[in-house]
């Protein structure tokens, strides 16, 4: 083999081209993901929930092939029910996070997957773990990944910090997504987070329409002289028709 | 230059009223030479039964001992005729278990099949090369010439055709369409299939 | 001896696979299968879900079949919209039909959507693709109503109103601005109309007619053709060949009725006495 052609997609496939993000925090973790699952330029569903369901308190957030992280994760469910049949006890976050690696590397050729575990278990609390493309398997205080990971590692360097609460990890989360979201083509739609702790997993849903809002430009656009404003004091007029 | 056009041939069928006719051309080409103006594509499955298989030769011959081999196994094991309808799967399933590696041939299959009441049901269908069947009311076409059979035919079919005027009606269809197709041709061959039989006519058509 | 085996193993059957790459590579390219360009739509409504499909099939730039039907039965109360390579559509839903009918008999439950969902994502994804099945799976069970995608290469999605196929965009249109919450039947049924619409006289690869199917707790109401809004008018003149137009060579009869004749050899009746 000469190189590995990570960026590969079978033709036609449905890709999750994605933002998906875990964050762990003093009590839990939290976990986001967009909602957008496109095939080529067709968002083929825009409220997708890519926040999956492992065991009582492990999910996993999705990235790349829809077909291959969906069968990796109904496989990963299977075995954890399996085991915690056999063992007695639900199983480690570490535990679900080495059974999706040794799927992830040991079927690298054939699988287009990236995925984040988190969770908490009594071993060691809250932990987020890193299974990128090749296989590997990282512990991480927080892990982004996805297309749109790529415009927010900055953000998430400069802004995350130790010791938050449960309220400033959800504020970092849905930040950070709705940035990503912004500026990759591949993501977008809704936010779906996931905060998981001893006591239960609690679902949030963020609106499109509400997402946080950053700086949008209306400081440098101007409506050229003459031309009427429309939007109040921001003075940006949009599509105007000449004449 | 596909593999469906390597030794070139067409075939169509329809129905009539209370009969079927199929039809198809006679020639078998390498590419654009012409090797014999009597290859048959048609053979008869049962009594009222026949099946076209337009395509490559090869895949023609082998597969026309395949179908009579299982049909024949159908038959003693059922110890009755097989249906068209149930040969129809037969030959859909044959085709679909070589979905990987298929055989180069779209079968036509024209016959009547039995009501409870005694009397017969004009039955037509077609599959493509991997086996989806087509079970069509008029008409189903097959082959080089398929483009030009599927024009011609759409035109000149009507419901309810007399065997004799069925007969007419199949022939000029076939004749026509093939004029206009470079690896189809080279003479043709009818059957009319009713009740209590089967007429087998072949036909005056150029031989270029 | 050889002797030759009646024995065929299950599954595909790849024995011309070599001929065949030997032929490509010659420079006779693959031709294609029928295909069905399609506009498949399902949609949730107050009592139960419909589908709906077109019903046209396409070989390449011809119309193979104009009145193909394209919602596959699964179960009596699950059906299954196929769009994608015919064959692989036609097989698919009809291999998951029977392990459904023999789950229901082994389980002695009636078998769930998801259940057949599972089925179908877990064949399709073991043919990474290759199997070119792209269905809308909808119907009702113990659970409820339940409305499914799911792609060639195996994912799946759950949502109220779903379309696929290539007049998916059309549909989809149609869907977005007019879907909402617990709508009545014939509202549901009327959407369902409109999208597939859009996908017919929009979409070049869907035509014809079209059908539906509408999924209760307790009933499937099958409505093939419901609408015909492509149907050929009645030609203005027959176009018909006197009888005699074509010249032919030779004929040849072949008498399908057996007579028989009983023809007593010798003289006499037998002496039986």
């Amino acid at each position: 083999m000469d190189h590995v052609d990570w960026q590969r997609l079978k033709t036609g496939e449905v890709n999750l081209g994605t933002s998906i993000m875990a964050v762990q925090f003093n009590d839990g973790v939290v976990i986001g993901a967009d909602s957008r699952t496109t095939t080529g330029s067709y968002i083929a569903n825009r409220v997708t929930d890519k926040l999956t369901h492992i065991h009582d308190r492990v999910y996993c957030c999705r990235s790349g092939s829809a077909a291959d992280t969906q069968a990796v994760a109904d496989v990963v469910h299977y075995t954890l029910q399996m085991y915690s049949q056999t063992a007695g006890q639900p199983p480690s976050v570490h535990t679900a996070a080495s059974v999706f690696q040794k799927l992830c590397y040991e079927n690298k050729d054939a699988l287009s997957a990236g995925i984040i575990v988190a969770g908490w278990d009594k071993e060691v609390g809250p932990s987020v773990y890193n299974i990128p493309l090749g296989g590997g398997l990282f512990r991480q205080p927080w892990a982004i990944g996805g297309s749109g990971s790529t415009y927010v590692y900055g953000y998430c360097d400069a802004t995350y910090k130790e010791g938050w609460g449960r309220d400033e990890t959800v504020n970092f989360v849905k930040n950070t997504l709705a940035l990503a979201m912004s500026r990759d083509g591949s993501s977008g739609g809704v936010i779906r987070m996931c905060v998981i702790t001893e006591d239960g997993v609690e679902r949030l849903f963020v609106p499109g329409n509400e997402l946080p809002k950053f700086w949008e430009g209306h400081e440098v656009l101007r409506a050229p002289v003459g031309m009427k404003k429309v939007a109040g004091e921001t003075g940006i007029v949009p599509m105007a028709v000449e004449a | 230059m596909s593999i469906m056009e390597y030794n070139g041939g067409s075939v169509v069928a329809m129905v009539g009223k209370d009969c079927v006719a199929i039809a198809s051309d006679l020639r078998l080409g390498n590419q654009a030479l012409g090797i014999s103006s009597n290859f048959q594509k048609i053979f008869p499955v049962t009594d009222r039964i026949y099946l076209g298989l337009p395509g490559l030769a090869t895949d023609v011959t082998t597969l026309r001992e395949r179908f009579r081999f299982r049909v024949n196994m159908y038959t003693i094991k059922e110890e009755r005729e097989i249906e068209p309808e149930t040969f129809a799967h037969l030959v859909s399933s044959t085709l679909y278990e070589h979905r990987f590696g298929p055989y180069f041939v779209e079968p036509v299959m024209a016959g009547l099949s039995k009501t409870p009441s005694g009397g017969v049901k004009p039955f037509i269908a077609a599959t493509d090369l991997i086996g989806c069947l087509n079970f069509a009311k008029d008409f189903v076409v097959a082959g080089t010439a398929s483009s030009k059979l599927f024009g011609v035919a759409e035109g000149l079919w009507e419901p309810d055709l007399e065997p004799e005027d069925l007969f007419e009606t199949i022939s000029q269809t076939l004749l026509n369409a093939v004029d206009r197709d470079a690896f189809s041709g080279w003479g043709c061959i009818v059957h009319v299939i009713t009740k209590d039989k089967v007429v087998t006519r072949t036909l005056k058509g150029r031989m270029d | 001896m050889t002797v030759s085996s009646v024995f065929s193993p299950p599954g595909f059957n790849f024995s011309n696979e070599v001929r065949n790459n030997f032929m490509t590579e010659k420079g006779l390219p693959l031709p294609k299968a029928t295909s069905t360009g399609t506009t498949i739509v399902g949609c949730l409504f107050k009592d139960g879900i419909v589908l709906g499909a077109d019903t046209r099939a396409t070989e390449g730039p011809i119309i193979a079949d104009k009145n193909c039907e394209k919602i596959h039965y699964i179960t009596e109360s699950i059906r299954c919209c196929g769009a994608g390579t015919a064959a692989d559509t036609e097989f698919t839903t009809a291999l998951i039909s029977s392990n459904m009918e023999l789950h229901g008999l082994s389980t002695g439950r009636k078998p769930r959507v998801v259940t057949a969902m599972t089925m179908l994502k877990q064949m399709l994804f073991r043919y990474q693709g290759h199997v070119g099945a792209a269905l809308v799976l909808g119907g009702v069970d113990s659970t409820g109503p339940h409305l499914f995608t799911i792609h060639p290469h195996g994912s799946t999605d759950k949502l109220p109103y779903v379309t696929m196929g290539s007049g998916s965009l059309a549909a989809m249109a149609v869907f977005e601005s007019g879907w909402q919450p617990n709508m009545e039947r014939e509202d549901a049924l009327k959407l369902v109309k409109a999208a597939i619409s859009a996908g017919i006289f929009n979409d070049l690869g869907s035509g014809s007619n079209i059908d539906a199917c509408i999924i209760t707790e307790h009933h499937t109401e099958m409505l093939r053709n419901v609408e015909m809004p492509n149907e050929r008018v009645q030609k203005e003149r027959r176009y018909g060949f006197r009888r005699g137009t074509t010249a032919w060579k030779t004929e040849n009869v072949r008498n399908l009725i057996v007579k028989e004749e009983m023809t007593f050899v010798g003289g006499d009746a037998m002496d039986t006495t």
